[in-house]
């Protein structure tokens, strides 16, 4: 079970979109991190995920491990979070 | 940018089958601005209608950054909000978008039977609006550092490049476009065009008036290198002089035509021309009965989304005549 969620996004990011929507659908909670309205935190992102892309997701579990998913990948994320 | 709520939505009203299988009236495979139109035509003549879309809803048109050659938008319109329109009016007809992906396409006892991620679905007709995505150069260096220097979306991964270098790699439409929406980031783009300039004369006039950007028209993309971690420069050649010409660059972003979606479908009865788009008949039907195609991966498609558009309406009609022929 997801204890945390964050993810980074840009505005114009239409896979960004899809993660929140489906994540919202899920019903889950996320932190959201824009790197357009904190372009700061984009080396933030890349040295999480080792890409310079976005969407982000990083999915805290009860154990404080870290699963790093990027993209709109449900593979990857509904097993991440569930 | 609105949040939806209802992407995961029960499924549409469906019919028992004798055999106790679900009967869907039409269920359309992507949900980009072809199904999307096709979805407010047939979802306002009752017939029930799900969108099954592996990817973003609003298929490619999503990642555009601007569209300003789509009619009613006389100021143009971001592809992001063009999309979210499209799925607000189906939705509000009652279109019903599911989130998955389709592995095969067979035809069962008068029926179309999808082989899912989620298990089997049966439609009375379906509609394969997959569109299409861009295509790769094929060059050295393209994997390795895919998405750790080249990228294919702009509107996702421009905002790493903040006051960098960058290359873009195309003549069309979409490179031009895509250019022009980066040096909101990058300091500098060569945009390597290997032919000519095949973009509208709009789009050429502000690449024109642009100083952030510098065009190689001629010249050919070879190879990209990098030190194993971090890309670094794009091998390109002169294709009149022969000259072998070094870009150095912190990423490279790649628009070079588009390819049909349609990898999914080449174990099926489904017919494709010689470049992999899908034959269909004057009333958009496949080779595979009650199969229709529309949009960017049908053959003859002219890859615009306000031709997607229409061919969805279309295709929506055919339809409709379809299942009251044979389901009525």
């Amino acid at each position: 079970m997801a204890k945390d969620i964050t993810i980074y996004t840009t505005n114009t990011c239409a896979y960004c979109v899809m993660v929140k929507k489906w994540l919202g659908a899920k019903g889950f909670t996320y932190n959201e991190v824009n790197l357009d309205q904190q372009p700061e935190r984009a080396q933030e992102a890349l040295a999480i995920s080792g890409q310079l892309a976005v969407p982000v997701t990083v999915v805290t579990k009860e154990d404080d491990s870290q699963e790093v998913i990027v993209g709109y990948n449900l593979a990857k994320l509904a097993p991440a979070v569930a | 940018m609105q949040e939806s709520t209802a992407t995961q939505s029960e499924p549409a009203v469906q019919t028992n089958t004798p055999s106790g299988s679900k009967v869907t009236d039409l269920i359309t495979i992507g949900a980009g601005p072809t199904a999307l139109a096709a979805a407010i035509y047939t979802t306002r003549e009752d017939i029930e209608t799900i969108l099954y879309e592996k990817g973003v809803i609003g298929g490619l048109a999503a990642t555009t950054d601007w569209v300003d050659n789509y009619p009613g938008f006389p100021d143009g319109i971001s592809g992001l909000d063009l999309s979210e329109n499209l799925r607000k009016q189906a939705e509000r007809f009652g279109a019903k978008i599911e989130l998955g992906e389709v592995l095969n396409i067979t035809s069962e006892d008068g029926l179309v039977k999808l082989s899912t991620t989620d298990g089997d679905r049966y439609a009375k007709a379906v509609l394969i609006a997959t569109g299409s995505d861009y295509k790769k150069l094929g060059i050295p260096g393209e994997d390795t550092y895919y998405a750790r220097g080249v990228h294919y979306c702009a509107t996702c991964d421009g905002a790493f490049y903040r006051d960098k270098k960058l290359v873009v790699v195309g003549g069309g439409n979409s490179a031009v476009q895509e250019a022009l929406f980066l040096t909101r980031f990058a300091n500098h783009i060569d945009l390597l065009v290997r032919s000519e300039l095949r973009a509208s004369e709009v789009l050429i006039h502000q690449l024109e008036k642009n100083d952030k950007i510098t065009v190689h028209l001629g010249v050919t993309t070879d190879e990209i290198i990098g030190d194993g971690t971090k890309l670094e420069k794009v091998i390109g050649t002169n294709s009149q002089t022969g000259e072998k010409q070094e870009f150095v660059t912190d990423g490279v972003f790649v628009f070079i035509g588009l390819k049909p979606t349609t990898e999914f479908l080449h174990s099926t009865a489904i017919e494709f021309d010689e470049i992999g788009f899908i034959k269909t008949d004057d009333g958009l039907q496949t080779t595979l009965p009650g199969v229709f195609a529309a949009g960017d991966v049908r053959s003859g498609a002219t890859m615009q989304i306000a031709s997607a558009v229409g061919e969805g309406a279309t295709a929506a009609l055919r339809i409709r005549e379809y299942i009251e022929q044979h389901h009525m």
